[in-house]
C-alpha cells in the first residue's frame, strides 16, 4: 500500500467519525464518546502510517509540498486532541474537531495538491532550515485550527447559555471561561509559532535570494495571517473585546485561513514553480 | 430460606401512617431481637426513615406465612390497631431483592436519584451487624446493594444534576465561571429561596457575599448567617464593580436592574461575565438585559425548567439501571448456594402485592 492509500482510510475513518459526531450532538454531548475517540485513534493510526511512509521513502520531513503540509497539520491537531481525549472529560472534543479533519483531509487528497517536486529548485537550498519552516507553519496553523475549535465549542455553549437550553447544564462541556481562555491561549501559541516560522523562512529568503524579503504571494499572506491574529489579540488584551466578538475571530481567523492557504500557494512562484 | 421484605413506604401510605410506624433508632436492636426469639426472623435489618419503614428478614417460613406474621408484629410492636392493607407491601425473593438495590440506588426515593438514602440503609445494617441480627446472608445482599449503588451512580446519570432552584443556579455559576472560588455574590433582597441559592453557592466554594435588601436589619441578618457583608439598598449599584453573581427576589413592583442601568456597571468591571438569577415575582431584572455581551439571566421559571429537564433525564435512566440491577441479582443469585424454592405460587417470585 502506497502512503496514499493509508491516508485514505484515515480519511475515510474520520468521515465516518463526522457522522458519528452529528449523534453526539444530537444528544447534547451527555455521554461519553469512547466510540468516538477509538474512531479518531484508529484513524490517527493509518494517518501516522501514511506520514512515515512518505518521510522515509524521500528522506526527509514530508512537509515540502501543499498535501503533505496539510497532511502535516490534520495529523498534529489530532494529536493534540487524542492527548487531551485521554481525559474523559474532553473526549468529547472530537465531535467539534472530526468535521474539520474530515473536511481538511479531503481538500487534501486533490491530486494537484500533491506536487513530488517539492518547492521551486530555483530557490530550494537542502538544509534544516527548510524543514524548519515548514513545519513550524504547519504546526502554527495547526494550533489555529484547535483554537478554532476551542472558539467553536464557545460560541455553542455561549448560545445555549444565553437561550436557556437545557443543553448547557446537561452537556460534558467545560465553561465558558475556559474556553475563551484555550481559545486564547491556542491561539498565543499559534502566533509564537508563526513568528518563529516567519523569522526562520525570511533568513532562508536571504540565503536563496540575497534578501530578507520577497513580494511572493504566500510570503506576503503568511504576514496577512500573522497581522490579522496579532490584530485579534490585540482586540482581546487592551480592548476588552474577549467573549464571543473574539471566538468569532477565531473562528473567522482559521476559516479564512482554511479558505486561502491552497490558492496562495498555487500562486506562489517559490512554493509551487 | 427466603429474604422477604415488608414495609410501608411514601408511594403506599400517607405520612400521618408512616409516622406511626417508625422505629426510634434505640429501639431497633430490641426489636430485631424479638422478631428472632418469636421465630420470625434468621436475620433482619429494619429500615426506618422519613419515607419508608421496611423490614428485610431471612425467613424460617414460608414467604405466605411470614408476610402475615412480620405484619402482625409491625402492627403490634408499633401499638397499631387499625386495619392495614394496601399500605403495606410484601415481597420474596427475588424481588425483595431487587427491591433493596432500587432503594439503595435511590430509585425508589421521594426524590429520584438521591443518595442520603444510601446513608441511612448503611447505617440501618450497622445497627444490625453490631446488634449480631445478621449473618452470612444479609451480610452478602447487603454488601452487593451498597456495591450496587456506588455502580449505579458512576456508570449512569441516575444522580447527575440538580433538581433544586439553588442547585440549579450553581449549576449554571459552574458552565459560566472557571471556578467558583473566586467568585463574589450579590443578594438583592433577602427571601427565602435567595438564601437557599447563595447558601448552594457558597456551600460550592463561592469567595463572599454582600446582601442588600430595603430593610438593612433583615440584609444584616442574613449577611450574618452568610458570613457576608450587608450594605443599603441605595447603594448596591455601588458594589457591582466586583460582582460576578447577582440573586435578585426583591418585591418591587417594577425593574430593579434595567438594560439602561447595566450598561456602565458592565463597563465598570470589564465586560467580565455576570450572571444573573431573577427569582422575584413580579420580576426584578428587565429580560432585555439578558441580550447584552457576557450577561446571563435566568429567571425562576428558566431554573425550575433546568430541575425539571434533570428530572426527566434520571427518569430516563431507570430502566437502564434496572437492567443493571436484574444482571447484579443474577449474579448474586448464581454465586451463592441454592435457595430454597418459594412454596406459594403468589409470592413465589415476590410480585408485590398488599397482604
Amino acid at each position: 500500500m502506497t502512503d496514499r492509500n493509508w491516508f485514505q482510510i484515515a480519511v475515510l475513518l474520520y468521515g465516518i467519525s463526522m457522522i458519528y459526531s452529528v449523534f453526539l450532538w444530537r444528544k447534547g454531548f451527555r455521554e461519553d464518546n469512547r466510540v468516538n475517540y477509538f474512531l479518531l485513534l484508529s484513524a490517527f493510526a493509518g494517518h501516522t502510517i501514511a506520514l512515515m511512509q512518505r518521510g522515509f521513502s524521500f528522506s526527509r520531513c514530508p512537509v515540502t509540498n501543499l498535501y503533505e503540509a496539510t497532511v502535516f497539520i490534520i495529523w498534529t491537531m489530532v494529536a493534540a486532541y487524542l492527548i487531551f481525549g485521554i481525559w474523559s472529560r474532553l473526549r468529547f472534543l472530537g465531535a467539534f474537531l472530526s468535521p474539520v479533519f474530515f473536511c481538511v483531509s479531503v481538500f487534501a487528497l486533490m491530486p494537484a495538491l500533491d506536487n513530488h517536486h517539492g518547492p521551486n529548485p530555483e530557490f530550494f537550498v537542502p538544509g534544516w532550515q527548510n524543514s524548519l519552516h515548514a513545519a513550524m507553519f504547519a504546526l502554527a496553523y495547526a494550533a489555529f485550527g484547535l483554537s478554532a475549535g476551542a472558539g467553536l465549542m464557545y460560541l455553542t455553549q455561549e448560545h445555549d447559555l444565553k437561550f436557556h437550553k437545557a443543553r448547557a447544564i446537561l452537556s460534558l462541556m467545560p465553561p465558558i471561561q475556559r474556553l475563551e481562555v484555550v481559545t486564547w491561549r491556542l491561539m498565543q501559541t499559534g502566533i509564537s509559532l508563526l513568528t518563529g516560522a516567519l523569522l526562520i523562512s525570511m533568513s532562508y529568503l536571504n540565503k536563496t535570494q540575497g534578501s530578507y524579503w520577497s513580494d511572493d504571494p504566500k510570503v506576503l499572506w503568511s504576514f496577512l495571517v500573522w497581522g490579522i491574529y496579532l490584530g485579534l489579540m490585540i482586540m482581546r488584551w487592551r480592548m476588552e473585546q474577549g467573549g464571543r466578538k473574539f471566538a468569532w475571530g477565531a473562528v473567522a481567523g482559521f476559516a479564512f485561513v482554511l479558505l486561502t492557504f491552497w490558492g496562495t500557494n498555487l500562486l506562489s512562484p517559490i512554493h509551487n514553480p | 430460606m427466603s429474604v422477604v421484605v415488608i414495609g410501608l413506604n411514601h408511594h403506599s401510605s400517607q405520612v400521618e401512617l408512616r409516622e406511626r410506624f417508625a422505629f426510634p433508632e434505640a429501639v431497633i436492636p430490641e426489636a430485631l431481637q424479638q422478631m428472632r426469639d418469636a421465630g420470625l426472623a434468621n436475620e433482619a435489618v429494619i429500615l426506618s426513615t422519613c419515607n419508608r419503614v421496611e423490614l428485610y428478614v431471612v425467613t424460617p417460613q414460608a414467604e405466605m406465612e411470614s408476610f402475615k406474621a412480620l405484619k402482625e408484629f409491625l402492627k403490634t410492636h408499633r401499638q397499631f390497631e387499625g386495619e392495614l392493607n394496601e399500605e403495606v407491601y410484601a415481597l420474596g425473593e427475588p424481588q425483595s431483592l431487587e427491591h433493596l438495590f432500587k432503594v439503595a440506588s435511590g430509585l425508589d426515593s421521594m426524590l429520584l436519584g438521591e443518595t442520603e438514602i444510601l446513608g441511612q440503609l448503611k447505617k440501618a445494617y450497622d445497627i444490625a451487624l453490631q446488634s449480631k441480627q445478621t449473618g452470612g446472608r444479609l451480610n452478602k445482599i447487603f454488601q452487593k446493594a451498597f456495591n450496587v449503588a456506588k455502580y449505579i451512580r458512576t456508570h449512569t446519570n441516575i444522580q447527575r444534576g440538580s433538581v433544586s432552584v439553588g442547585s440549579a443556579a450553581v449549576e449554571l455559576a459552574e458552565k459560566i465561571f472557571e471556578t467558583l472560588s473566586d467568585r463574589n455574590v450579590m443578594v438583592i433582597g433577602a427571601g427565602d429561596t435567595s438564601e437557599k441559592t447563595a447558601r448552594s453557592l457558597m456551600s460550592r466554594g463561592a469567595k463572599s457575599v454582600i446582601v442588600s435588601n430595603r430593610s438593612y436589619d433583615r440584609a444584616e441578618a442574613l449577611a450574618k448567617e452568610l458570613n457576608g457583608r450587608a450594605v443599603h439598598f441605595d447603594d448596591w449599584a455601588s458594589e457591582f464593580a466586583n460582582i460576578d453573581i447577582v440573586i435578585s427576589s426583591t418585591s418591587a413592583p417594577h425593574y430593579v436592574l434595567d438594560r439602561k442601568k447595566l450598561a456602565p456597571l458592565m463597563a465598570l468591571r470589564h465586560n467580565r461575565p455576570l450572571l444573573l438569577i431573577d427569582i422575584a415575582v413580579p420580576r426584578d431584572i428587565e429580560p432585555e438585559v439578558n441580550f447584552m455581551e457576557n450577561v446571563y439571566l435566568y429567571n425562576i421559571d428558566d431554573l425550575q425548567a433546568i430541575a425539571e429537564d434533570y428530572l426527566k433525564q434520571r427518569r430516563e435512566e431507570i430502566a437502564r439501571c434496572e437492567v443493571i440491577i436484574r444482571d447484579k441479582i443474577k449474579e448474586l443469585l448464581n454465586s451463592g448456594p441454592p435457595r430454597q424454592q418459594s412454596q406459594d405460587g403468589r409470592f413465589g417470585f415476590g410480585q408485590e402485592s398488599s397482604t
